[in-house]
């Protein structure tokens, strides 16, 4: 068998594992009419024996900056629109997924002891994106819990530090009143068709964390199921970036995602739209679209208007439009990468563009993720995430 | 012509081998003979491809590996710190499990999320989820023909011998076999540890090493496919030579069938039956031989090959510690080569055939031995064409020689066979002047001039036998004379390089206890520790040479081991080599003098954790049966530069010591330092093993070169059975003319006995000349060292022997039947006529 095929059939095998924690990236294919409501690669399953986002809960910190193994997935996600000295736009991406293989209290292994034994399972993705590149990068490890040092990925609060090998982004608050992600620290290096890239970028957060949807409940279709979601969207950061061995100084916002569930989908949602959006004058919007799920069928819209001070106010579809201008063809597929946004209640309509279309993660499990402009009513710039295409 | 005539004129060219069934086995013979050697080699060959391919996506998908210098496991900790730095290593855990019923298993652990993408370690397949692989009760993944090894029952995993059990079994036909992968974590469970065998790495990464870590690059360790493909072009080689020896019996028998026909083909030509039917009912006939012939081979090959193969595989286990399926892996290509192969071999045997029959003159009645008469012509075409092939060999013999060694190993072959089908293409018309010469010497003598001139007459289609029996007999010399050359060599070698009486491999950590306790022993006369290490052989400035792996040994320059360490090559003479070598020159073997052109006198620059080194060679020294080519150093000298501690000590014991010292000694060494039994390797075990291993590898070149005469036996028996009726008639006069039965016979017999013998006077000198091509060419282009020439007279009077037996014993048969033949049918032949 040659590498290529080695290599291609390992992906679909690992995608398989991996499914959730990519929450809605599904490509449930449309066979027929009536896609019988099934769940795929257990995602919209029964999580069974795991714990459930249910609205009503409150959030604590720092502890909920840190892992929740009683929940299935779970994610860190960071993304940043900046510029060099040259004035030209370049994104990064670092995110941290968390999946847990068995509920807690399975499986206990007879050898509890061992390190490597593993009811965890994580997954980083580094990218970085120039006007004309796009490079990408992905790494995975077990879980350990050790007592006396780090593991080769993990989360911890006191003080907060979220790693995969040497991708890390750690708080640099050592104020104990402060919240821990008011400063962080974020680095990765990665290889991507040749290409060495990397970043360390210093982020210092302007603004309060923001809770979505109730209190940090976010519901995800109509029949109720969810995720906890907060985020902290006001980060101003300088920092570097490096290409091929060369630097460069950068400087401008990013947004941190914070994000866990058992149960994130309904059975026949197929994939989502996820916008977050730094709007000039200080305002930020995070809109959704997943597709399916939604009453009789259609699409489940929803949203934040944030505040330039960090109030936040929830936007249902009866305020919210999102609707797709122009398709692209990227890695084979059609993806939407124009958008029209509309808020009449903000007296908002944009278009959101691609600043280039093919921003496509050929990671695992493949999505396209990239930086946005914003033009109309409103000015900005921000992150699209497309998945299940 | 409609079908049913068609038919009828099929019927009546087949009905020809009703009445000769004996050209017809004869003819099948040939093609059973050729196709089943063939066939069988090549299935040996294809399973063990089979094998490497599925060994090389495993091991040697290019991962480098990472180990501790001083030979200790490394930790999770080791492990941890280059990840959290950056380094994209993977861990891998190995070990032997003992199953219940007493058959071991090689356990690897991988870590999955780990292994570099596209390694053959990730996706060593199997259907269940990367979730269920990695966490309890976790998989075993194992290759089909490793459970059945393991198994009588399908599908259940025996227990480990101490009632343990082995994850669910998951097959995975991609893996190696002998091998189960499994998840680490489920790996350390089960063989009790919690260290790691190794780290892996992927060769493009660049890392900086912690200073106890050492890297070992994937080009280094070479891939099993390329270390045996020696082996396998050599299997192939004496494949060919059968299927050659076979062709040549079909070519004899398709000429008989064809001129006895003839008559018949210009009656059915008479009839209207037009040429070009004649042609294709007579491809129509080749072909149906040719099909029912390679099934019989393939099939018979298959077995030969089931028969063969558990040698084979020992042998490559032991030479190359490559592990080769013990059952047969086929492809469905294999089937259609088998038969493409014989086919395309029997239409070139039968094309002058047919080219003759589509060239039938109608008229040409009468002339049915039409061919005998231009068997001149063909005398002076084969004289040609063996010049050619000649020009050919020496050409290439001319190019090879100024090859770099360990290439040129096809072309190698290519003048052998070259060189081999020249001399057989010389045989006839050597015969035939040999026999014209004769015949003037024994003018007197009427009975033997007849004799003569009959066998000058029987030489057209003895010719091909002989021929056959000349190739045979040749490479049976050839590959004798180099396998006895090559134990003799390889076991005197062996025996003086193994000076110390026992090996002891001591764990790094209790290397000096080791040492200080073996010193203190009265038994013991002397140590010699030994070391090991890789480097780079650095190009110099003068020379346009590309850096190469070598491995670097470290010895003791003790006069127990210099005073039998045999040198090719010094500057000076060997004591003052060793001096200078015992002062930190350098000695290399004679695979890296050969490649790289180095001499003694020369300096060499090797790369080493300390910064680079500049030695002098003092001397070059045989290394056989080492693939790679190797530096010697002094054991301090190679420690102090490249940082590694000796990991073993040769034992030289007192001359007057007790025979029971050395199982006193073992147990004391287990008590005392808690080291195992194992660790202590007794000298005559290992010369044990080694010649295990030589008999073992011939064992298979010996089946096949026996096979191969008994098929120039067969030929030649065959294509005298083919014209025993003829024969009669050519005797019956005789007889008539009052020479009585026994003194015929006894002719007949003289008459064979005598060419037999020719021919087999004839394969000594190309024996010899094929021994010193497999020495002194193939050898050197298989593995870049040069064999001495060794000669065996005994070998060769054995060989001439069997080859006048065969050839008498062949001749016996038909001299019985003309014996036993009433005179009543001796005069009827007169009727024929």
């Amino acid at each position: 068998m040659n590498p290529a095929k080695r290599s291609r059939r390992f992906r679909a095998w690992l995608a398989l594992g991996l499914t959730a924690l990519l929450a809605a990236l599904l490509a449930l294919q449309q066979r027929g009419a009536e896609p019988p409501p099934e769940s795929f690669a257990g995602l919209g399953e029964q999580a069974e024996g795991y714990t459930q986002a249910r609205p009503g809960a409150s959030l604590r910190f720092p502890e909920d900056h840190g892992t929740h193994p009683d929940y299935r997935i779970e994610w860190w996600y960071l993304t940043a629109n900046l510029v060099d000295g040259n004035g030209t736009p370049l994104g990064i991406q670092w995110t941290l997924f968390r999946q847990a293989l068995a509920p807690p209290g399975d499986n206990d292994p007879e050898r509890a002891d061992s390190p490597w034994t593993s009811r965890q399972l994580w997954m980083a993705h580094a990218a970085l994106s120039t006007p004309d590149d796009h490079f990408v990068a992905e790494r995975f490890a077990r879980g350990m819990t050790l007592p006396d040092r780090r593991g080769q990925a993990g989360v911890i609060t006191e003080p907060f530090a979220a790693w995969l090998d040497h991708w890390r982004l750690e708080s640099r608050v050592t104020d104990p009143a402060g919240d821990a992600l008011d400063r962080l620290l974020v680095r990765a290096q990665g290889r991507d068709d040749g290409h060495d890239f990397g970043y360390r970028l210093a982020l210092s957060a302007e603004g309060p964390l923001v809770l979505h949807g109730e209190a940090g409940f976010s519901q995800k279709s109509a029949d109720g199921q969810g995720s906890f979601y907060y985020s902290q969207p006001f980060y101003r950061v300088e920092g570097q970036v490096e290409i091929d061995g060369e630097t460069r100084e950068v400087s401008g916002r990013a947004w941190l995602d914070r994000e866990w569930s058992s149960q994130l989908l309904g059975p026949t949602q197929r994939g989502w739209d996820w916008f977050s959006l730094h709007l000039a004058g200080g305002a930020k919007l995070m809109a959704f679209r997943l597709r399916g799920g939604g009453e009789e069928g259609g699409d489940y819209v929803s949203g934040s208007w944030i505040d330039p001070d960090g109030r936040q106010t929830p936007l249902a579809d009866d305020d919210l439009r999102l609707t797709p201008v122009t398709h692209s063809s990227v890695a084979g597929r059609q993806v939407p990468t124009r958008w029209r946004l509309r808020l009449p209640s903000q007296e908002l309509d944009v278009t959101v563009s691609a600043r280039h279309v093919d921003r496509w993660m050929d990671t695992a499990f493949p999505y396209w993720e990239g930086d946005v402009v914003v033009k109309g009513s409103h000015s900005g710039v921000g992150y699209l995430e497309m998945t299940g295409y | 012509m409609n079908a049913a005539s068609q038919r009828t004129a099929f019927l009546a060219l087949f009905s020809h081998y009703r009445r000769h069934p004996g050209q017809l086995a004869m003819l099948l013979v040939g093609l059973w003979v050729a196709s089943a050697l063939w066939s069988g080699v090549q299935a040996i060959n294809a399973s063990a491809r089979d094998s490497y391919a599925r060994a090389e996506a495993l091991f040697s998908t290019g991962l480098d590996r990472i180990e501790r210098r001083d030979g200790l496991p490394l930790t999770l900790d080791d492990y941890l710190s280059l990840r959290l730095a950056g380094a994209p290593v993977s861990p891998l855990v190995t070990g032997e499990l003992e199953l219940a019923g007493g058959s071991r298993l090689e356990v690897m652990g991988i870590d999955p999320l780990t292994l570099p993408e596209g390694s053959g370690f990730r996706t060593a397949g199997g259907t269940a989820t990367l979730a269920d692989f990695l966490q309890p009760p976790y998989r075993t993944r194992l290759a089909p023909d490793t459970l059945a090894s393991l198994t009588e029952e399908d599908d259940t995993l025996p227990p480990l011998a101490d009632g343990r059990q082995l994850p669910p079994l998951e097959l995975a036909p991609e893996l190696p076999p002998g091998v189960a992968v499994m998840d680490i974590a489920a790996a350390l469970e089960l063989l009790e540890r919690d260290d790691l065998s190794r780290l892996l790495v992927a060769p493009e990464a660049r890392l900086d090493l912690p200073q106890p870590l050492v890297r070992s690059a994937a080009e280094n360790l070479a891939a099993p496919g390329q270390l045996t493909d020696s082996f396998h072009l050599n299997l192939t080689a004496m494949a060919l030579l059968a299927l050659v020896v076979g062709l040549l019996i079909v070519h004899a028998a398709l000429s008989l069938t064809l001129e006895q026909r003839l008559g018949l083909m210009r009656t059915l030509r008479a009839l209207g039956v037009s040429g070009r039917a004649l042609v294709s009912l007579l491809l129509g006939e080749l072909l149906m031989l040719g099909v029912l012939g390679a099934a019989l081979g393939i099939l018979s090959g298959v077995w030969l090959a089931q028969w063969l193969l558990p040698d084979v595989a020992a042998s490559l286990q032991a030479l190359y510690g490559e592990r080769v399926g013990s059952e047969l892996a086929l492809p469905w290509h294999y089937w259609l080569g088998g038969l493409a192969v014989t086919l395309g071999g029997l239409l070139t045997a039968g094309l002058g055939t047919l080219w003759r029959a589509a060239r039938l003159d109608v008229l040409g009645l009468g002339r049915a031995q039409a061919w005998r008469g231009q068997f001149l012509r063909q005398l002076r075409g084969m004289a040609l064409a063996g010049g050619l092939l000649w020009l050919i060999a020496g050409g290439l013999l001319a190019w090879l020689e100024r090859q770099p060694p360990a290439e040129g190993l096809t072309p190698g072959f290519v003048m052998i066979a070259a060189g081999l089908l020249g001399s057989a293409l010389w045989l006839p018309p050597l015969l035939a002047m040999l026999l014209a010469a004769l015949a003037r010497l024994l003018r007197r003598r009427p009975l033997a001039q007849w004799a003569l001139a009959d066998l000058q007459l029987q030489l057209p289609r003895l010719s091909v036998a002989m021929m056959a029996l000349l190739l045979a007999l040749s490479a049976n010399l050839g590959v004798g004379s180099m396998v006895g050359g090559f134990r003799l060599t390889f076991l005197e070698w062996l025996d003086q390089r193994l000076v110390a009486d026992l090996y002891l491999r001591p764990p790094p950590a209790r290397y000096e206890a080791a040492v200080d306790w073996l010193e203190a022993r009265d038994e013991v006369a002397t140590l010699l520790p030994r070391a090991r290490a890789e480097a780079t052989l650095l190009g110099s400035a003068s020379s346009q040479r590309q850096p190469r792996p070598v491995n670097v040994y470290g010895v003791t320059p003790h006069p127990a081991l210099t005073e039998h360490w045999p040198l090719l090559a010094s500057q000076e003479d060997d004591a003052s080599a060793w001096q200078a070598f015992a002062r930190g020159a350098a000695m290399i073997n004679e695979q890296l003098a050969l490649a790289t052109g180095l001499a003694p006198g020369q300096w060499l620059r090797l790369s080493s954790p300390t910064g680079p080194m500049e030695l002098p060679i003092a001397a070059i020294y045989p290394d056989y049966g080492n693939p790679r080519g190797e530096v010697m150093l002094t054991a301090p000298h190679l420690s102090e530069r490249f940082q590694t501690a000796p990991d073993s000590i040769g034992i030289v014991l007192d001359r007057q010591v007790a025979p029971g010292a050395i199982a006193a000694l073992r147990r004391d060494l287990s008590q005392t330092l808690g080291i195992g039994g194992d660790s202590l390797i007794d000298q005559r075990e290992i010369q044990r093993r080694s010649t295990e291993i030589f008999e073992r590898t011939f064992a298979i070149t010996r089946a096949l070169n026996t096979l191969t005469l008994g098929v120039a036996g067969l030929a030649l028996l065959s294509s005298l059975l083919a014209q025993t009726g003829q024969r009669r008639s050519q005797l019956a006069p005789l007889w008539a003319l009052g020479v009585s039965r026994g003194p015929l016979v006894g002719a007949s017999i003289a008459q064979l006995g005598g060419a037999a013998l020719v021919t087999a006077a004839l394969a000594v000198p190309l024996g010899l000349a094929l021994t010193w091509c497999l020495v002194a060419v193939i050898n050197v282009a298989a593995f870049g060292w040069r064999l001495p020439l060794h000669v065996f007279p005994g070998q060769i009077a054995a060989t001439l022997g069997l080859a006048v037996g065969v050839a008498l014993l062949a001749a016996l048969l038909p001299a019985w039947r003309l014996w036993r033949t009433s005179p009543r049918t001796l005069l009827t032949e007169f009727d024929a006529l």
